[in-house]
């Protein structure tokens, strides 16, 4: 179920609640657990046997991790745990692409079939994963009770897109929380951001996207249009998600961390990862980059984590070359940058803000791209090579099209747009009335959701395919 | 203090909202039909463990919330003012408001549908009347979009380069181009369709050229509902109905018009006046959409015959035409197939005229 539909505002949303905040709190985890089954088993009813089970495992594992001692029988269970984490997600999400590429290179039929990927699987994987290696370095306990490993796993606000939760950083809050209206309000508020990122600004870009898809004219304009439109889709997409998420869990008395924090005002590829993606970026960080000794090590050593850590990330977004491409994209300008191009970047303002979206819109393409090769015509496409013309009527007349769309998202893709709001409320409503000026606010952003999702169907979330 | 009142306020109140609309969309009684959509919504989703593995059950059920979503139609309006308002976007789907016409954007031009469309007019020509000693005649009608799209920067086909393609394609029929005699005053605010009280001058020209003295006297009569026609609710904000005018006389009155190929063989004369007070009123003129329709004139006495292959704007202007024919065959290819229609009809020498609007041309994937 997607937050941004009418059965999950309008029907799931109020009985959720309903249920759990007139459920006494020792209740209030099962109900989070058996509302989550109802809302992955509604897109997915085949895979929450998969996520039981998973959650299982996870709690299991954890159980085991605890009890044993021995370093190295300790250290053979989370082997074990890990191999098994990743053997249901290489089956699932990567036995297509292995499977594709080998009956490719061999000229043979594919024998197995199309396996066809569980919603969020990326995301309860590494979430279990995280919540067994913490176990394991003692920075959490296990948890003993399999009710809250399942409210952990199952949170329906970040199941199937994230935040990537770790166990460690909620653990309290999975064992008592509080509520308030203040806490509720203010979920509200980012859960209504979230949602007109979502409706009002991402779907229209995806629109103009599809559009560009569909074109009828090759000129470079309009592979500009498309390039920056995407960019901006992509982050509203998922950042309004995230928003939803975190907004809906605050509701629900969690403090998730943010996903996002304005990446498209980085100066480097450095900084825009540490505001992209955040908790995908610290779970490598922390996961990965500096098992393998992170940048102590030797130069050619270090060079090699880096590839390592972002063939990964590449690879985790999808199973394919595409993305393989992409994370290895991204790690050639982090290594640029750590051998010298970051001191130039930090000494002209202008110059790195352009270098960094300009590589990060390019990135997308590469992302986007249905094949390579559809991603280098792409690129190629910015600079004319292949295209009829510079400039057409129809690149013209979706330019003029989705031009204020576009200019609120540029807006709104910095601290500008937030401030901009805020000041206008307080200059047209005062300090007295804030607050019901937000309230109005949330409900137009709701009531103009409403009307987009009422008018037409097309709604469909990115992040799903991971 | 007074800010947790108001927070408490706030949070009650979105809450209330949210929740009230629930309540409707659970239990306020639901429609069956659409008639802006001029279609049949979705019915509530029998329950399948199936369908529940599947994940169908969810989407389908997704489908029946916003078929059946209160204040549906409410909605749509709202969301139109903060696309054209907040967001300034040219077109809603496809359709534009401009001069007080409600427009379609035709676009792009579909070099594959004129193809299969040509071909199939084509196949027809080849089987039916190559050896059959008709003159065979074509005439092409530009959608709305001709007029204003270009004045208002909206995308518009290449018309001209549509049209010549198109009839260089059928060299055997004769091209009678009427776009010098249209303008956007001829066409219907809200409808796809041309307005017939102001097709006199298309009737005389065609009438002309294929040697048929079609001028007679007309009474113009009002139909007493103003008329709201397909893009009326498409827009999904209000707009004025307008007037619709039928042209008649005691030519067109004393006409026997049937259909063929249907079990009851019947039609309600030139116009069904009943129609006007049903969800098209358009199809007032010669009964809509029907696949083979029958005119018989008993006013003209000499056997002069004309087969027209239309859609429906041929329903309005074709009555036009009566007075200069004996019997009137219209065909219509995306109701019947254009392979058996000699089971149907005698093709006899008649006068043949191919009419197509540009909208169709463009998506004529529907013949068959």
């Amino acid at each position: 179920m997607l937050f941004s539909s009418i059965p999950f505002l309008y029907c799931f949303f109020p009985i959720f609640f309903i249920c759990y905040y007139l459920s006494p709190s020792f209740m209030k985890n099962g109900v989070i657990v058996l509302f989550s089954l109802v809302f992955y088993g509604w897109q997915e009813g085949r895979y929450v046997l998969l996520m039981v089970a998973v959650i299982l495992l996870g709690y299991v594992y954890g159980v085991f991790l605890e009890r044993v001692e021995k370093p190295k029988k300790k250290k053979m269970i989370l082997i074990f745990a890990i191999i098994s984490y990743l053997a249901i997600l290489g089956y699932f999400k990567y036995t297509n692409f292995f499977m594709d590429n080998f009956s490719r290179l061999f000229s043979i039929k594919n024998p197995i079939g199309t396996i066809l990927l569980p919603i969020g699987i990326s995301f309860y994987i590494f979430q279990i994963m995280s919540y067994n290696i913490d176990v394991y370095r003692n920075t959490c306990k296990a948890q003993k009770n399999p009710l809250i490993v399942a409210a952990y796993i199952s949170l329906f606000p970040q199941l199937i897109a994230g935040p990537i939760v770790r166990y460690k950083d909620i653990e309290e809050q999975l064992l008592q929380r509080s509520h308030s209206f203040l806490k509720t309000y203010e979920g509200m508020k980012k859960f209504f951001i979230g949602l007109g990122k979502k409706i009002l600004l991402a779907n229209q870009l995806g629109e103009c996207c599809d559009i560009f898809r569909q074109r009828g004219e090759d000129s470079s304009l309009f592979f500009w249009l498309y390039a920056i439109a995407f960019l901006f889709h992509i982050y509203f997409d998922f950042s309004g998600y995230s928003d939803m998420a975190i907004g809906l869990a605050e509701m629900m008395g969690f403090r998730l961390m943010e996903n996002f924090n304005y990446p498209y005002i980085s100066r480097s590829i450095t900084e825009f990862w540490r505001r992209w993606h955040i908790s995908l970026g610290t779970w490598f960080r922390d996961y990965v980059y500096i098992p393998l000794g992170g940048n102590r090590v030797t130069f050619s050593r270090w060079l090699f984590n880096i590839g390592i850590v972002w063939f990964l990330t590449g690879f985790w977004h999808g199973a394919s070359w595409n993305f393989i491409l992409w994370g290895m994209y991204f790690a050639l300008f982090l290594m640029i940058e750590k051998l010298g191009l970051k001191k130039y970047l930090e000494k002209n303002r202008f110059f790195s803000h352009c270098y960094v979206l300009f590589f990060v819109m390019v990135s997308f393409l590469i992302f986007d791209g249905l094949s390579l090769k559809e991603a280098g015509r792409n690129f190629l496409g910015l600079f004319g090579v292949g295209c009829e013309t510079l400039v057409g009527a129809e690149s013209i007349y979706y330019l003029k099209n989705f031009l204020i769309v576009i200019l609120v998202s540029v807006v709104f893709a910095t601290p500008i747009g937030k401030l901009i709001v805020k000041k206008l409320l307080q200059k047209v409503f005062g300090k007295r009335y804030f607050i019901l000026a937000e309230t109005a606010g949330m409900l137009l952003i709701l009531l103009a959701a409403t009307a987009y999702l009422v008018d037409g169907s097309f709604n469909p979330f990115l992040y799903f395919r991971f | 203090m007074e800010k947790n009142k108001e927070i408490i306020f706030s949070v009650f109140f979105i809450g209330a909202v949210i929740f009230s609309l629930s309540l409707f969309l659970c239990f306020a009684p639901k429609e069956e039909y659409s008639i802006s959509e001029r279609r049949k919504l979705k019915e509530l989703p029998q329950f399948s463990s199936e369908g529940l593995k599947k994940g169908e059950l969810g989407k389908e059920l997704e489908e029946y919330t916003l078929d059946h979503f209160p204040f549906r139609e409410e909605f749509r309006g709202l969301k139109n003012l903060v696309s054209q308002g907040i967001f300034r976007k040219l077109d809603q789907g496809g359709l534009y408001h401009r001069e007080g016409y409600l427009v379609k954007m035709e676009y792009p031009l579909n070099g594959e549908m004129l193809e299969y469309g040509s071909e199939k007019l084509l196949g027809i020509y080849e089987k039916y009347l190559k050896d059959s000693g008709s003159r065979c005649y074509l005439s092409l009608i530009p959608d709305k979009n001709y007029f204003l799209g270009e004045k208002y920067g909206m995308l518009t086909i290449d018309y001209e380069l549509m049209f010549r393609q198109f009839s260089e394609r059928l060299p055997f029929a004769k091209y009678l181009d009427i776009t010098g005699l249209l303008g956007i005053e001829d066409y219907y605010k809200t409808d796809t369709h041309w307005r017939q009280e102001q097709l006199l001058d298309v009737a005389k020209y065609l009438g002309k050229e294929m040697g048929a003295e079609v001028e007679a006297p007309y009474d113009k009569i009002k139909a007493e509902k103003p008329f709201a026609g397909v893009y009326a609710g498409q827009w999904s904000l209000p707009v004025e109905g307008e007037d619709l005018y039928y042209l008649t006389n005691g030519i067109l009155d004393n006409c026997r018009v049937y259909s063929v190929g249907e079990k009851n063989n019947t039609a309600e004369g030139i116009y069904d006046r009943k129609k006007l007070e049903d969800k098209d009123p358009y199809e007032m003129f010669l009964s809509g959409n029907k696949a083979i329709l029958v005119i018989e004139n008993p006013a003209v006495r000499e056997k002069k015959e004309l087969l027209v292959f239309r859609d429906s704007f041929a329903s309005s202007l074709v009555p036009l035409l009566v007075p200069g024919y004996s019997k009137i065959t219209l065909v219509d290819i995306r109701y019947v197939q254009s392979n058996i229609l000699d089971y149907y009809i005698d093709f006899s020498g008649q006068d043949v005229l191919f009419l197509y609007s540009s909208l169709i041309l463009n998506q004529s994937r529907s013949f068959k």
